[in-house]
């Protein structure tokens, strides 16, 4: 896939026709599955009713290997479900490595919860068929919410919409603070199902702010100093509902619940949408309870749209970096995502995107020290044709036409070439109430950030993929090395070497330098066994140890299992008979090895 | 940012607490008198509170109700009461009327902010209907108290064994060892107190100080000092881990749990701002009731005294650079600092605004500024003003309160969130702090009173001895030395009255002395007032696992319980003042509407709007905050009125105490026809006025 766009990139067409092919491809593959017992499709967009009965049809179909349990209730009533994936017959769920992936935080960048499905799907559909599926199941648990906002989720599948919102969530909000909430939103004037644009063409010519595009009368082009215009662009669909002389100025909700989370929050002065306080809507209260309900959860993976980027923080610069050695961690796996996931930057957020301040992911890698990232579902189709502009260039570019240009040329050529205009909306005659003769037209509901259904597919597979892959990378730890030697009557010099054969540390850097969670401890087990002297073994043949301080028949690994790397210990036991040795990791999970001394 | 270990934090704990008394010769000389002697504040069970609270409730059905906001995290009830005559006099519900919150004790041991409340509530409802000013308050205004929002650090005091713990009762592992609270202080002693014990040890860091030998001090070994002592807080060595008392009972301290300029990675504050069912039962009660104006506040911090602020001011926060993509669009220079009003300018020269309102809070947010952090110049008067008064009425109430002691707030303090975030007055006073004992004034020595009135010469002539001696005295900073004054002086770039009005308003702090034991005011206040119960001679004892120990130290509750007759003077004096802030806060009025008569048919109506009382409408902090209302002024037309200039809602900003400000509206209409004028806002009320076109 990637060669054939580099091959191509010249040439439009046949990108959109070999993207096309694949796509179609795709979509059909999993469908056609043979040991598949529930069928999805992955050509849909799943609304709150749909997602509920998939899950129920998969917990019926994989009972051992699936929970379905709601979380909390969104503010409209509805459940917002969590899923945990696992064989339980390899453990318990919570002392394996645990996984977590979230969706739609955003009510309009919806195709996360598809993406999170598919994951579900696919890594139950596949258990005991593919090596990795089966593995994951094996030696991960992963903790699913496929959809965080049910409420606007639902309101932007079923109702009419525009691409842009409902983001927030349904809590009534005073957004223009004159005492009312959520009085005055857009209206879908045309019936056409979206809330599209208003323009106007002015009676006395010249007058306007904005003129046609000379070769395309869809898009309105703001004029230049010198230039007249015919044309008013008048923003959203609607009327002003409160009479207070504003349009559509208190939509529903109003806030952004993915800058309503505990790390690094801001007041809404300083970061529009926080909420008054942290966690104090539901549904991100839900989500955090269900995440700290799992101290095992040692990566994440947080869903939104669009501009295909895989993201980490942190969301903004006043905290500082990441420390260096977790970032050696994301970059790790950030890069080998971008050859899973094409035309995906792997970026950082306050830095190449925007300030967040009080995201999701800064919270889960802050706060619990779980490596986190956030992918911009979809790159805008539009831009996987052409080059990416320079970082020098994007100092010149005009902000002002940028912000108040109706649509580009190459957009309507995508609209009636590839999406057969189904998502366009072309500029029709309306009355409007205020304004008199107006016309309404423009981009529809999903003409925009979320991907066409024929390529829906192809996103789920290769952010599932994403996923799967991080979840693979998380710690995978052995016990490589077990040996007893006798050294008087009753006691033993005990040899242990933990491996980690995976990039992540049983431990972030971040957990060990702010103490956010217990560390790894190692436990010798057994009737009368005492540990009575422990330490790194840092030199093998000279036989140098640093002391490790013996509390109750255990010793803490304060700084865990790096990745890639291993732990050497040398203990001084007195015992007999049969022992177990125990590697205890919060986030890395359990290990155990049973030896006999003698 | 690390956990400091055991060791230290036991450290800093002796340096302010620990007393020492030189072995058995002086344990003697000063026996141990009974703490009954003593007739401390009474501590009140929270049972008995909230009986109290119910009974007054149940007797004034018609002003008083009490509302549970939610539980703390040992499950104990948090009550706010609420004052409101039913049948207001200004005709608007309970919750439309401005509101006055009055908090206490999210310390959880503040126990004369808690008593202070109850007072507080008790005036006001003895009051009603007798004195004037009461019942007009409970007639036009809505008063929330909350006289206990840490129910479980309270709790915990009225244990047998007294010990300070201002935690809540969420379960945290301190230690980080995966178990939680399993290793908190015993009184091995069993004096009912925990307090501190020492032991000789070849590491240790401490030593008798000198010239109080009950005190230990760290060693200096600049100056050829060697530490004698280790020094742990009373307890044994519960989990086995080496450590004593390192994981306790309780896990966090609710007034470091606010979100403005919240320390993360800090156990005692939380894990994020918030995180606890007391400041969430709070803040969520305050986000439901927008009408709140003003918040009085009972906590050992003094912010009416103090004004300084956790946060580091930083450079040129008000004049900003322009990112370089903005910056060439805006035709501003990137490498050069704009106020935030010239970048609106700019903004608004362009045409940006469309139609909308470009504000100073939205570039500011958009340029991603960041909180504030400093008290706002424009409302900096009222926090003087209000200070200047306390100042006042302490010195007149007799109240022998040291200004240096008063304590600023901390971070992640509930009185900064008020005021930053929340966006309204707030004032917190702790009402009484340990007095430091009279020296004798001698009769040279210089006074801000007396620098006030001196000329400059008569400073220059006092010498550079006399001048360092002042400076100590006032706690002033290292760098300001005697001799630089008198040059400045001399220059005239200062003179001595100026420096006098300087000083007042500095952060007090204590006196940079290093030869008195900063712990040798409490030491003496026990010998003089407590009857020597405010501390605990040494005494041998044998330790588990330390061998022979000597426990001994700082009575816990020492800060906290003044005798109850002095705790009296100091709840009734801040109680008073309280009430009198109350009868400041705003509402909106309409003082008159004008109608003048243009043509046939055709007015001009003006209304005029006044605040009356003493705060403004707003804070300018609240404004950036976007968390105050701004006035909504609406004209309410009849059939066959026409509004023909202005809008329908016009909005004022806000209005100064004693401000008035005309919206104007040209209108068609008949004679004898009538219009309306409602003005208000949630944190004023509302209120309207009508006219007949004459």
């Amino acid at each position: 896939m990637l060669k054939i766009i580099k091959i191509n990139l010249r040439n439009t067409k046949n990108v959109i026709l070999a993207g096309l092919g694949l796509s179609l491809l795709l979509a059909w593959f999993p469908v056609s599955s043979p040991a598949a017992e529930v069928k999805l499709s992955f050509d849909h967009f799943y609304n709150h009713a749909e997602l509920t009965k998939a899950l129920q049809a998969l917990a019926q179909a994989y009972p051992r290997l699936i929970t379905v349990k709601s979380i909390g209730k969104s503010y409209q009533g509805k459940d917002i479900w969590g899923v945990i994936l696992t064989n339980p017959d390899t453990g318990p769920a919570e002392r394996k490595p645990g996984y977590y992936i979230d969706g739609n935080i955003h009510g309009n960048e919806i195709q996360g919860t598809e993406v999170a499905l598919y994951a579900i799907w696919y890594l139950l559909t596949n258990y005991g068929r593919n090596e990795l599926a089966t593995r994951l199941l094996d030696e991960r648990t992963f903790y699913i919410v496929p959809t965080m906002n049910p409420d606007s989720r639902d309101v932007y599948i079923n109702q009419v919409s525009d691409p842009d919102s409902p983001r927030s969530g349904l809590m009534p909000y005073d957004d223009d603070r004159d005492g009312l909430a959520d009085e005055d939103g857009p209206e879908d004037l045309d019936g056409d199902g979206s809330i599209t644009m208003m323009r106007k063409k002015v009676a006395a010519a010249g007058t306007g702010t904005h003129k046609l595009h000379p070769d395309d009368p869809r898009i309105l082009v703001p004029i230049k100093p010198g230039e007249k215009g015919d044309y008013l662009l008048l923003g959203e669909e609607g009327v002003d509902n409160d009479g207070d002389g504003l349009i559509n100025e208190d939509g529903r909700g109003g806030y952004d619940m993915n800058r309503n989370f505990g790390f690094n929050w801001q007041p809404e002065y300083v970061q529009r949408g926080a909420g008054p306080y942290p966690f104090c809507f539901p549904e991100t209260a839900a989500v955090r309870d269900f995440i700290l309900a799992h101290p095992n959860i040692a990566g994440a993976q947080s869903f939104h749209n669009f501009g295909g980027m895989i993201l980490r923080g942190p969301g903004a610069k006043n905290m500082g970096e990441y420390l260096p050695a977790d970032r050696q961690v994301y970059d790790y796996v950030g890069k080998n995502g971008e050859k899973i996931l094409p035309g995906y930057r792997y970026i950082v957020v306050y830095k190449d995107m925007y300030t967040v301040y009080g995201g999701t992911i800064d919270f889960i890698y802050n706060v619990l020290g779980a490596f986190t990232f956030s992918n911009e579902l979809d790159q805008d189709p539009l831009e996987a044709l052409r080059p990416r502009r320079q970082a020098s260039e994007e100092e010149t570019v005009d902000v002002r036409a940028m912000l108040s240009q109706q649509g580009r040329v190459e957009e309507m050529e995508y609209h009636d070439l590839v999406l057969l205009g189904e998502h366009f909306s072309p500029w029709k005659p309306f009355k409007h109430p205020l304004y008199g003769d107006v016309e309404i037209g423009g981009v529809k509901k999903f003409g925009r950030r979320v991907p066409p259904t024929f390529k829906l597919a192809e996103t789920c597979h290769r952010n599932a993929a994403f996923c799967f892959y991080h979840a693979d990378q998380l710690p995978r730890l052995e016990i490589v090395k077990a040996e007893a030697k006798k050294l008087a009557q009753r006691q033993y010099q005990l040899d242990l070497s933990i491996a980690n054969s995976r990039v992540t540390p049983t431990m972030a850097a971040v957990a060990i330098q702010n103490k956010l969670h217990r560390p790894d401890e190692v436990r010798v087990e057994g009737p009368k066994v005492k540990i009575l002297a422990a330490g790194f073994l840092q030199d093998e043949f000279r036989g140098l140890t640093q002391p490790i301080k013996i509390r109750q028949n255990k010793v803490l690994i304060e700084n865990g299992v790096p990745g890639f790397g291993r732990v050497n210990l040398r203990f001084l036991i007195e015992g007999s008979g049969k022992i177990q040795v125990i590697y205890d990791s919060l986030r890395g999970g359990l290990k155990s090895k049973t030896m006999t001394l003698e | 940012m690390k956990k400091p270990n055991f060791i230290v934090v036991a450290g800093f704990l002796v340096l302010f607490c620990v007393i020492l008394s030189q072995g058995k010769v002086l344990s003697q000389s000063t026996p141990q008198p009974k703490a009954s002697k003593v007739n401390l504040l009474p501590v009140r069970s929270p049972q008995e509170i909230t009986a109290s609270l119910r009974a007054l409730v149940s007797e004034n059905p018609k002003i008083a109700r009490l509302l549970t906001i939610g539980r703390s995290s040992g499950n104990q009830e948090i009550n706010v009461l609420e004052l409101a005559a039913d049948a207001g006099t200004s005709g608007l519900p309970k919750e439309a009327r401005p509101a006055i919150l009055v908090t206490a004790n999210l310390e959880g041991l503040h126990f004369l902010g808690t008593e202070a409340a109850c007072l507080l509530a008790r005036k006001l409802v003895d009051g009603y209907k007798k004195d004037k000013t009461i019942t007009e308050i409970v007639e036009r205004r809505t008063i929330y108290i909350a006289p206990l929002l840490n129910p479980d650090a309270y709790t915990s005091w009225m244990t047998k064994v007294k010990w300070e713990r201002m935690t809540n009762s969420r379960p945290v592992d301190e230690d980080n060892d995966g178990q939680v609270d399993e290793d908190g202080p015993e009184d091995l002693n069993g004096d009912g107190l925990i307090t501190m014990m020492r032991v000789k040890d070849p590491e240790g860091t401490f030593l008798p100080d000198p010239r109080e030998p009950r005190l230990l001090k760290m060693a200096d070994p600049k100056k050829g000092e060697k530490g004698i002592y280790k020094v742990y807080s009373e307890g044994v060595d519960n989990d086995g881990d080496g450590e004593i008392n390192e994981d306790p009972a309780g896990g966090v301290e609710v007034n470091r749990n606010f979100p403005h300029d919240f320390e993360y990675f800090i156990k005692t504050g939380g894990l994020w701002p918030v995180s606890e069912p007391e400041s969430q039962a709070l803040l969520r009660f305050m986000n439901e009731h927008q009408s709140i104006a003003l918040v009085l506040n009972f906590s050992t911090e003094n912010t009416i005294l103090n004004l300084q602020q956790t946060g580091q001011a930083r450079a040129g926060a008000d004049r900003v650079r322009v990112p370089r993509m903005y910056a060439s669009f805006l035709g501003l220079d990137p490498d050069q600092e704009y106020t935030l009003k010239e970048i609106v300018e700019a903004m608004k020269g362009l045409g940006m605004a469309a139609g909308m309102e470009i504000t100073e809070e939205m570039v500011a947010s958009f340029l991603g500024l960041g909180p504030a952090v400093t008290i706002d110049r424009q409302d900096m008067p009222i926090f003087e003003a209000v200070q200047k008064e306390y100042k006042e009425l302490i010195n007149k109430a007799g109240l022998d309160y040291p200004e240096r002691r008063a304590k600023p707030v901390e971070k992640g303090s509930f009185v900064a969130y008020c005021y930053f975030q929340y966006g309204v007055p707030v004032f917190s006073s702790d009402l009484w702090t340990v007095p430091e004992p009279k020296k004798p004034a001698e009769k040279d020595t210089l006074t801000p009173e007396k620098l006030k009135k001196m000329t400059s010469e008569e400073f220059i002539g006092l010498g550079e001895e006399k001048i360092a001696a002042f400076l100590k005295e006032q706690g002033a900073p290292g760098n300001f030395s005697a001799a630089s004054l008198i040059a400045m002086v001399k220059s005239g770039q200062v003179t001595p009255a100026r420096m006098a009005e300087m000083l007042e308003k500095m952060p007090k702090r204590p006196p940079t002395s290093d030869e008195e034991h900063p712990d040798t005011y409490l030491l003496q206040w026990s010998e003089t007032t407590l009857a020597g119960s405010g501390f605990v001679n040494w005494k041998p004892y044998k330790h588990p696992t330390l061998g022979e120990v000597e426990i001994g130290g700082l009575a816990p509750g020492i800060k906290l319980l003044p005798p109850a007759a002095l705790a009296q003077k100091a709840i009734e004096t801040h109680v008073d003042f309280y009430l009198k802030l109350i009868e400041r806060v705003p509402e909106i009025e309409i003082q008159e509407i004008r109608a003048k008569n243009l043509g046939e048919g055709v007015y001009e109506i003006s209304a005029f709007l006044t605040n009356s009382k003493w705060f403004p409408t707003s804070t300018a902090q609240g404004r950036r905050a976007m968390t105050s209302w701004p006035i909504r002024v609406k004209l309410n037309l009849e059939k066959g009125q026409q509004l023909f200039s202005g809008r329908t809602t016009v909005t004022v900003p806000f209005l100064n105490s004693g401000e008035v400000k005309k919206v104007v509206w040209t209108i068609r209409g008949k004679k004898g026809t009538r219009i309306t004028v409602e003005a208000g806002s949630p944190k004023l009320g509302k209120t309207a006025s009508t006219l007949i076109l004459p």
